[in-house]
C-alpha cells in the first residue's frame, strides 16, 4: 500500500463546491478539503455538523448550577454576612453574577474544546498541503489507493491542477 | 461579485482572492510610513506622562487627585465609563452584525474588535488605580482567604462590575484572536521572512484551513458571538447600576441601564467611524471601506443620536414630573442652568444636535465631516459622563457638603496616558495585524448564490 494522495486544486469556488457535491453523491471518499474561506455546503458534505454548540449548551447548564451552588455556599453556609438586614440567600442579585460567570465559563471551556478537537495550540507546526490553500486555491484531497481513477474524477469535475504526493 | 440589494457591492474594484490577500497584508509587509513613526512617538510621550502620573498615584496615594469628600468619583470614573463605552461597541458592532448575517461587517469588524480590547484595558486601569492600594486588588476576587473566609458581597454592583468587565475583556480578546487565526495562517504561508514565519506561525496555532477546522471554527464563532451578545447588553447595564442603585439625585433612575447601553454603542460606533476613516485614508483601502460602509454607520449614528436625545429629554421630564425637589434642583438648577451648564449643553449639542447633520446626504458623503462629527460625538459622550458624575456628587442633599471639583494635573496625566495606551495599541494593530479579516472579506467577493 503506497497510500498516495492526490490533491485536486481548484481556482473557482463554485466548481469546487460542485465537485465535492458530485463526489459525495457518487460515494467517493474525500479525505480532506482545504480552503481559504469556509464553503459551507462542501464542509458539511465532508464533516457533517459540529457538535460544539451542543457541548456549549451543556457547559452552560453545568456552569449555572456550579456558580449558583458556589454563591449559595459562600453566602449562606460558609460565612453569612448581615448586609442591611437582608437575607443571606439574596437570590435575585445572584442572577447577574451567575449570568456573567456562566458566560465566562462557557467561553473558556468552549475554546478549550475547540483547541483539543481541532488539535490547535500555540506553536503547533502546520501540516500544509499547499501554500496557496490559505490564499486563493481550494483543495480536495483523495487517497488514490482507496479511490480508483481518482485523477480522472478530479479532472472531470473541474480541477485546474492535480498534484500527487506520497502519503 | 457579492451584491446586497441595499448596499450594492461590498468590495469594489473587482478584486480576486489573491488581490484581497495582497491589499490587506501590504501594511504589514511594506515598511511603515513616516506618519506612523510620528504618531507612535506622540503616543509614546502620552504613555510616558501617563505612567509617571500612575506612579505618583500609586506611590503617594489618591491624595494626588483633586477628589474631595463630596466628589469622591471624578475623572477616574468619568474616564472609566467613557472607555468602557467605547470598548462596548466594538464587540457589539461585530457580534450583532455577525448574528444578523450582515456581510458589510467584514471590512470593519477586526478594527472594531481591536478597539474594544484596547479600550477595555484602558478602562480597567481607572478602578484599579482608584483603589489606592493597587497591590490589594485581588481582594475583590471571591477566594477562600484567611479572613474568615470573608467572601465578597455578591449584592454589590461594584462586584458585578468587576466580574462583567473582566469577562468582557476575556471574551472580546478571545473572539478577536479566534478571528485572526486563519489570517495568521495566511501570513505564515506567504511570508519569506523566517522571523515572521516563526512568529505568525506560532500564533496561527497550526491552522491549515481544513474542513474540520473550518467546521469547528464557525461553530465556535457563533457560540462566542451568542455569549458576547448577552454580555454586550449586560456589561453596560451593570456599569449603570453602579450609579442607579445609589440614592444620589440624578442617578437613582430606572432609565439608566438602557440609557448607558445606547450611550456606549453611540460612542463606540463613533470611534469605529474615526478608525475606519483613518484606515481608509492612510492605507488607501477605499475599495474595502466604501462610501456605503460609512453611509451605513452614519445612519446608525443618526438613529442612536435620536435615542440619546430622547433619553436626555426623558430624564429632564421625569425630574420635573416627579415633583422631587432634589431631582428638579439637579437637572434644572445644576445642569441646564447653573455652574455646570456649559458641560450639560456641550453634551446635548454634541450628542443630540450635531449628529442630526447626518440626515443630509452631502454630509454623509464627506469624509472630513464624518471624521469631525465622529470626534465631536466622543467629546460629547465624555461630557455626558462628566455631567452624570460630577454634577450629582458636587451638590447633593446637604448644601453644607457642597464642593467644587476640578481635576489635578495627575488625573489629567492618567487620562492622557490611557489615550496614549489606546493609540499605541491601535498603531501596533495597524502595523502587525491584518486590519480586516482577510478570510471574511473573501466571502464578500464570492459570487452571489442563486
Amino acid at each position: 500500500m503506497k497510500n498516495e494522495k492526490l490533491i485536486g486544486v481548484f481556482n473557482e469556488i463554485a466548481l469546487f463546491e460542485r465537485a465535492v457535491q458530485i463526489m459525495k453523491d457518487s460515494d467517493i471518499e474525500i479525505e480532506e478539503l482545504f480552503m481559504p474561506v469556509p464553503v459551507h455546503q462542501a464542509v458539511r458534505n465532508v464533516t457533517g455538523r459540529s457538535r460544539l454548540p451542543i457541548l456549549a449548551y451543556f457547559l452552560g447548564l453545568g456552569s449555572i448550577i456550579s456558580v449558583m451552588s458556589f454563591l449559595y455556599y459562600t453566602s449562606v453556609i460558609s460565612w453569612p454576612l448581615n448586609i442591611g438586614g437582608k437575607p443571606s440567600n439574596a437570590f435575585p442579585s445572584f442572577i447577574i453574577v451567575t449570568l456573567v460567570l456562566t458566560i465566562l465559563t462557557v467561553t473558556i471551556l468552549s475554546l478549550l474544546a475547540f483547541s483539543i478537537s481541532s488539535e490547535l495550540y500555540p506553536g503547533k507546526k502546520a501540516d500544509i498541503m499547499d501554500l496557496r490553500a490559505l490564499d486563493d486555491k481550494f483543495l480536495i484531497i483523495i487517497n488514490s489507493d482507496k479511490v480508483p481513477g481518482a485523477e480522472n474524477i478530479l479532472r472531470q469535475n473541474g480541477a485546474n491542477e492535480i498534484i500527487q504526493t506520497p502519503g | 461579485m457579492y451584491n446586497t440589494k441595499i448596499r450594492g457591492e461590498l468590495i469594489t474594484g473587482n478584486k480576486t482572492m489573491a488581490q484581497v490577500t495582497s491589499d490587506i497584508l501590504r501594511p504589514i509587509e511594506d515598511a511603515a510610513p513616516a506618519w506612523w513613526y510620528v504618531a507612535m512617538a506622540l503616543s509614546s510621550l502620552a504613555v510616558i506622562w501617563g505612567v509617571y502620573s500612575m506612579y505618583l498615584t500609586v506611590a503617594y496615594g489618591i491624595g494626588m487627585w483633586n477628589l474631595n469628600n463630596s466628589v469622591g468619583w471624578g475623572w477616574d470614573i468619568i474616564n472609566f465609563v467613557w472607555w468602557i463605552g467605547i470598548g462596548h461597541a466594538g464587540t457589539a458592532f461585530s457580534i450583532f452584525l455577525l448574528i444578523l448575517r450582515q456581510k458589510w461587517r467584514t471590512s470593519i469588524n477586526r478594527a472594531a474588535e481591536a478597539m474594544t480590547v484596547f479600550a477595555v484595558i484602558c478602562a480597567g486601569l481607572f478602578p484599579s488605580l482608584h483603589m489606592g492600594r493597587v497591590w490589594d486588588a485581588f481582594y475583590v476576587l471571591p477566594y477562600p482567604n484567611t479572613r474568615g473566609p470573608l467572601w465578597v458581597n455578591y449584592n454589590s454592583p461594584l462586584f458585578w462590575d468587576f466580574t462583567a468587565i473582566s469577562t468582557y475583556l476575556t471574551i472580546s480578546a478571545s473572539f478577536w484572536y479566534l478571528g485572526m487565526l486563519p489570517d495568521f495562517g495566511t501570513i505564515r504561508d506567504r511570508t519569506t521572512s523566517k522571523l515572521r514565519k516563526a512568529i505568525y506561525g506560532f500564533f496561527a496555532m497550526g491552522w491549515t484551513g481544513s474542513s474540520r477546522q473550518w467546521q469547528r471554527y464557525e461553530a465556535l464563532a457563533f457560540v462566542l458571538g451568542g455569549m458576547a451578545a448577552l454580555l454586550v447588553v449586560s456589561v453596560h447595564s451593570i456599569v449603570s447600576t453602579d450609579f442607579a442603585s445609589s440614592v444620589e439625585p440624578g442617578w437613582h433612575t430606572t432609565i439608566f441601564p438602557p440609557y448607558f447601553v445606547v450611550g456606549a454603542i453611540f460612542s463606540g460606533f463613533a470611534m469605529v467611524m474615526t478608525l475606519m476613516i483613518i484606515i481608509r485614508k492612510f492605507y488607501h483601502l477605499q475599495d474595502y471601506i466604501t462610501d456605503s460602509h460609512l453611509n451605513a454607520t452614519a445612519k446608525i449614528l443618526t438613529f442612536v443620536s435620536l435615542i440619546m436625545g430622547t433619553a436626555y429629554m426623558t430624564e429632564i421630564f421625569i425630574a420635573w414630573y416627579s415633583g422631587n425637589k432634589y431631582e428638579i434642583f439637579t437637572f434644572f438648577h445644576n445642569r441646564i442652568t447653573g455652574d455646570y451648564a456649559p458641560q450639560f449643553w456641550a453634551m446635548f449639542i454634541c450628542n443630540a444636535i450635531i449628529p442630526q447633520l447626518f440626515w443630509f446626504k452631502k454630509i454623509r458623503g464627506s469624509l472630513a465631516m464624518l471624521f469631525i462629527i465622529s470626534i465631536i460625538i466622543n467629546i460629547g459622550m465624555w461630557f455626558e459622563r462628566y455631567n452624570i458624575i460630577v454634577t450629582s456628587l458636587a451638590k447633593d442633599y446637604l448644601p453644607s457638603s457642597w464642593a467644587t471639583y476640578s481635576p489635578s494635573i495627575v488625573e489629567v496625566g492618567v487620562f492622557v496616558g490611557t489615550l496614549g495606551i489606546f493609540s499605541t495599541g491601535v498603531l501596533m494593530f495597524f502595523r502587525y495585524i491584518p486590519m480586516m479579516a482577510i478570510h471574511e472579506l473573501k466571502t464578500a467577493i464570492k459570487p452571489e448564490e442563486e
